[in-house]
């Protein structure tokens, strides 16, 4: 046998190396189930051929073309149909290697014949077993591949579909056993033990035997925690998507846009720069599709489904239906779907009178307009009657709950008492619906809610929406600012619903759309999905509302006189049409404009700014971190290429000197140092015996020559640079 | 300690191994004595009687050809039994000196602390100063010169112990000990009718002695060797537990006895092992042990040895 390389534990090395060839065996499992890699028992076949052979004392040019005719013998089985080794069989053979070649050259990995993906895999076995057996029965270093193997089930094990809880034990079981032995070889070296037969080492090996059956069913009836992750695919991949920056644990990652369901809010979204249509308009307006009217505690449904009515083109329609007391003013738009996406209803904006060029479907209660056939591929057009809502009527006195059905007014019982409480807190002292609304509106932006979009929990089974961004995270995107608005509004009795749509989008160069007529073209982003809130004012109708702290209320409100409540926040010079500032945000009044174009993007680019430069010093931290331990891991290695040229090119006492104290550091580093007391013959020997070999002996008896015969050693100087790098190169290699 | 025990002088290997077919088991003995013949100093055995001290002596003797004389110290013996006497002749009417014992190449002094001080003295400073002077004159003692003086370590009655200033004349001590039971069964089967110190030859002559002594003079010691022999004979004067360290006269015996155990390994040059295996054998009998450290059970050899892995040994070039 060759494993009779240390013929003091031959037995020692047979069992790594049947230890390391089991262990293979885990890693060949899983393909069968993973990548549908058939005749998986062939390949044991091949692995366990290999392993025999590498084991088996014979020249290399023996060993080489057995395994070669091996590995062509299963290639045979599995693809060949002609005679093995016929000349037609060689023709296919090297037909297919010959396109697979070709292949390579062009990087096409991925139309690699299956015959050639099996000949490269067989290779790699191949040499997995010449490199098993050199880690496990000659150097004895087991570790790093055990390692390795347990990484490999684990992922597999997460990742797919395959259970690795077998697996992991059979490979705990063949791991630690290899591991004891590796050691007890380890020490019967160094104190010199002889482990000689079979039985001497059975002896030996039963505490681990032992130990590992112990261990092992401890382990598998020991209680385990349950995964951290409950399926960390979607996390993966939502990080490795978004870059690292800094999105946290989170149980939910979703893209940006509009979806159609709603039953479940919460959890961090990754943008979407898709866009998914262009529009015109005189300003920025916001794009409303639908409304909800029931909240359940953890998202939004609808109870009232109301009744969809046909529009002519050209035709008024009777889509919201406002009161006289709202002025009107005249305006138009123009939008082109580009990709939907979910979206399957028309966007449009507040005041839409009518669809110039497309018949719809629509429903005036919950706000829906559809296309009886598909979404129009060609832009559509609206007649706009923009509305501008009276404040004055307003702010009128109007008792609790009154004006709209019961839906409006719907909360789940599960809702907590103390978002009734503190409703009441933030609305104490305000007498209209408007004021009470107002300050609900700006409830958020007053007491530091932030606006988040990647590290957001979804509420736990228990735990309500609002309830949990109220008074837990405090930090949320749109959905929780609309819902906890209209959950706070209705539990202070105010009618109110939930709306759904677009923020404004962007600027855009493209003017196709545009008719001349002072109209912008707007690009609106899937990012631009966005929700918000409207109250009902009787004798007004649905109010829009934007409670969502980073963006402002678009909504024209029309002060015929100066209402005492809004002297506080508002300019004293009262203008016929005004806009209401957002309070709290930094810019002045006059910065409102381009700040409501741009809000979202905004917000969203400053946390963007600074979890990039966070991004950047990271990553700049990370490199120099790597440097420095890079430095610091391989000073030696990299002091020892220095050392070795100095060796070589100087052939002068001190070079020789500093080099071998370079290897007494070396040594040092590895856990031997020479002590005080201690001759270099003594340390050499020392060292040797843990080596098994005697350089460093040699090399210290040209040291004493050189240091206590003070003698030049120029003609033993390649003897010294060969033993000197040969010592260091097995130490590093360590 | 480890060290090898294979020595490595062609020559020298001859004559331990000559000597071992009389001494069974005593290499290393064997080994330290020839340390010190060739450093040219002399040896005290130190051991009970009956172990072969005797023996060693005549071997060595035997294998080297060299003229070998034994004088047994007894409390009334007089420093002329030593060193010879002029006595009148009467025939030729002159004074005729006849040499003592002293005047061989190498001297047994058996139970050298039963003798006086005044003897002891008289042989004590021969072996120092390698001549002698009698009734005026002086007289050369023979080359090489050999001293092997042993005692007893039980304290009989009417000893004389030997002052540490005679003491520090000797470059070794040694101690023979007993011999193992399979040595000293193989001891037995040897002893038959003729003893084995009868049947060895001379394997080196005279000459080849001096010869030896003069190449051991010139075994070269580096400056790093002598900064260690420096340092560890310092560590014996300021050690706490010892009441006298060691004397410079120690310091050169050191490096002679290491020269020489170097030259008998077959090299040319000391290395610091070779110190280090000598620092026992060369200080062991100069040093006294504070009587508290005693009390304490400290004994020289714990802190020779304490001493030793101590000291940092110089690696590089000095």
């Amino acid at each position: 046998m060759r494993l009779n390389g240390n013929p003091a534990h031959p037995w020692v090395s047979i069992l790594l190396y049947i230890g390391s060839m089991l262990l293979l065996f885990e890693w060949i499992i899983p393909l069968e189930i993973v990548t549908d890699t058939d005749y998986v028992h062939v390949f044991y076949l091949f692995v366990a051929y290999c392993f025999l052979l590498t084991a088996v004392a014979m020249p290399a040019w023996v060993r080489s073309p057995l395994k070669l005719f091996g590995l062509l013998v299963v290639m045979d089985v599995l693809f060949f149909d002609a005679r093995f080794m016929s000349t037609s069989w060689m023709q296919q053979f090297f037909a297919d290697l010959s396109i697979n070649t070709e292949r390579l050259s062009n990087r096409s990995w991925m139309e690699f014949t299956a015959p050639f993906r099996t000949l490269l895999f067989l290779i790699l076995l191949w040499m997995l077993s010449y490199l098993l057996y050199y880690w496990f029965a000659i150097v004895k270093k087991p570790l790093s591949f055990i390692v390795f193997t347990f990484v490999y089930l684990t992922v597999l094990d997460t990742f797919t579909e395959y259970s690795a809880v077998w697996p992991i034990v059979r490979s705990f079981v063949i791991g630690v056993g290899v591991l004891g032995i590796s050691h007890l070889f380890k020490l019967a070296e160094a104190e010199r033990l002889r482990l000689q037969s079979f039985r001497v080492l059975l002896k030996w090996l039963t505490p681990l035997i032992f130990v590992i059956i112990a261990g092992t069913s401890i382990g598998y009836v020991a209680p385990k925690f349950s995964p951290q992750w409950p399926d960390p695919v979607p996390f993966l991949q939502g990080t490795a998507e978004e870059g690292f920056s800094g999105i946290g644990f989170q149980d939910k990652v979703q893209r940006i846009g509009y979806g159609e369901n709603d039953e479940q809010l919460g959890g961090g979204f990754i943008a979407d720069d898709t866009t998914v249509f262009y529009a015109t308009a005189e300003s920025s307006q916001y794009w409303k599709v639908e409304t909800k009217d029931r909240y359940t505690g953890k998202g939004w449904e609808r109870t009232v489904e109301g009744e969809f009515a046909t529009g002519i083109p050209g035709e008024m329609l009777a889509l919201e239906a406002y009161s006289t007391t709202v002025t009107r003013e005249s305006g138009q738009s123009s939008i082109q779907l580009v990709e939907p996406g979910n979206l399957n209803k028309l966007p449009y904006r507040y005041g839409t009178a009518s669809f110039r060029d497309l018949q719809v479907e629509y429903n005036p209660v919950t706000g829906e307009v559809k296309s009886p056939d598909n979404l129009p591929g060609e832009p559509y057009n609206l007649h706009v009657e923009q509305p501008k809502f009276p404040l004055e009527q307003m702010q009128k006195q109007v008792p609790k709950m009154h004006g709209v059905p019961e839906p409006y007014l719907q909360l789940p019982d599960t809702l907590p008492d103390r978002v009734y409480e503190l409703t009441e807190e933030i609305i104490a002292g305000k007498e209209n619906r408007y004021e009470q609304a107002k300050a609900i509106e700006q409830y958020f932006s007053r007491n530091g809610y932030v606006y988040e979009t990647k590290d957001v929990p979804v509420p736990d089974d228990d735990q309500d929406f609002v309830d949990q961004f109220l008074f837990e995270t405090q930090r949320g995107y749109c959905d929780h600012y609309s819902t906890s608005m209209v959950a706070m509004l209705r539990s202070a009795g105010i009618p109110s619903r939930w709306v759904k749509g677009f923020t404004g989008g962007e600027v855009t160069q493209q003017t196709d759309l545009a008719e001349g007529e002072d109209l912008t073209t707007y690009e609106v982003q899937n990012n631009n999905a966005h929700s918000w809130v409207e109250v009902f004012f009787p004798d007004v109708g649905w109010v829009p509302f934007e409670p969502t702290v980073g963006f402002s209320n678009q909504t024209d409100f029309m002060a015929e006189e100066s209402p005492e409540s809004l002297e506080e926040t508002n300019e004293p010079t009262e203008q016929e049409e005004q806009e209401l500032p957002e309070p709290e945000l930094d810019e002045g009044p006059e910065e409102q404009q381009p700040e409501e174009e741009s809000g979202r993007e905004n917000v969203e680019s400053a946390s963007d700014v600074s979890g990039y430069t966070l991004l950047k010093w990271g990553i700049v931290i990370a490199i120099a971190a790597l440097i420095i331990w890079v430095i610091v891991r391989y000073r030696f290695r990299l002091m020892s290429y220095w050392k070795k040229n100095k060796l070589q090119r100087n052939h002068d006492q001190e070079s020789f000197t500093d080099a071998y104290g370079f290897l007494l550091k070396l040594l040092e580093k590895e856990g031997y140092a020479v002590e005080n007391g201690q001759t270099l013959r003594e340390f050499s020997k020392k060292v040797d015996r843990l080596t098994g070999n005697a350089d460093m002996s040699e090399l210290t008896s040209y040291y004493e020559r050189a240091v206590y015969r003070e003698e030049n050693l120029e003609s033993e100087r390649e003897r010294i640079n060969q033993l000197w790098s040969r010592i260091v190169r097995n130490l590093l290699a360590k | 300690m480890e060290r090898s025990i294979v020595t490595q002088h062609s020559k020298i290997e001859e004559l331990l191994t000559n000597m071992e077919k009389v001494i069974v088991g005593k290499r290393d003995t064997i080994e330290l004595t020839i340390v010190a013949l060739l450093a040219g100093g002399h040896v005290l055995l130190e051991d009970v009687p009956g172990v072969g001290k005797t023996m060693l002596v005549r071997a060595l003797a035997k294998s080297l050809d060299l003229d070998f004389k034994r004088i047994q110290f007894t409390p009334d013996l007089l420093p002329s039994d030593v060193t010879g006497a002029s006595v009148y002749n009467q025939k030729e009417m002159t004074f005729e000196f006849l040499p003592g014992p002293i005047f061989g190449n190498i001297v047994l002094a058996d139970e050298i602390n039963r003798t006086s001080p005044k003897t002891q003295s008289a042989l004590l400073e021969s072996m120092e100063e390698r001549n002698i002077t009698v009734d005026g004159q002086t007289m050369a003692l023979k080359q090489p010169f050999f001293v092997m003086a042993t005692q007893n370590p039980i304290e009989y009655e009417g000893t004389y112990s030997l002052p540490e200033a005679q003491l520090d004349r000797f470059l070794i001590k040694l101690k023979l000990g007993y011999p193992t039971e399979q040595e000293e069964i193989d001891m037995l089967g040897r002893t038959t009718s003729v003893h084995p110190v009868d049947k060895i030859q001379a394997v080196m002559t005279q000459e080849e002695v001096i010869d030896l002594q003069q190449q051991v003079t010139e075994v070269h010691a580096s400056n790093a060797i002598k900064e260690y022999i420096v340092k560890l004979v310092h560590q014996t004067r300021e050690h706490p537990m010892l009441e006298l360290g060691a004397s410079p006269r120690a310091s050169i015996s050191l490096m002679r006895a290491s020269k020489s155990y170097a030259f008998i390994q077959g090299r040319d040059y000391v290395v610091p092992d070779d110190v280090k295996w000598m620092l026992h054998h060369v200080l062991i009998h100069r040093l006294l042990v504070s009587s508290e450290a005693r009390f304490e059970g400290r004994t020289v050899a714990s802190i020779l040895d304490e001493i030793a892995n101590k000291t940092r040994i110089p690696m590089e070039r000095g």
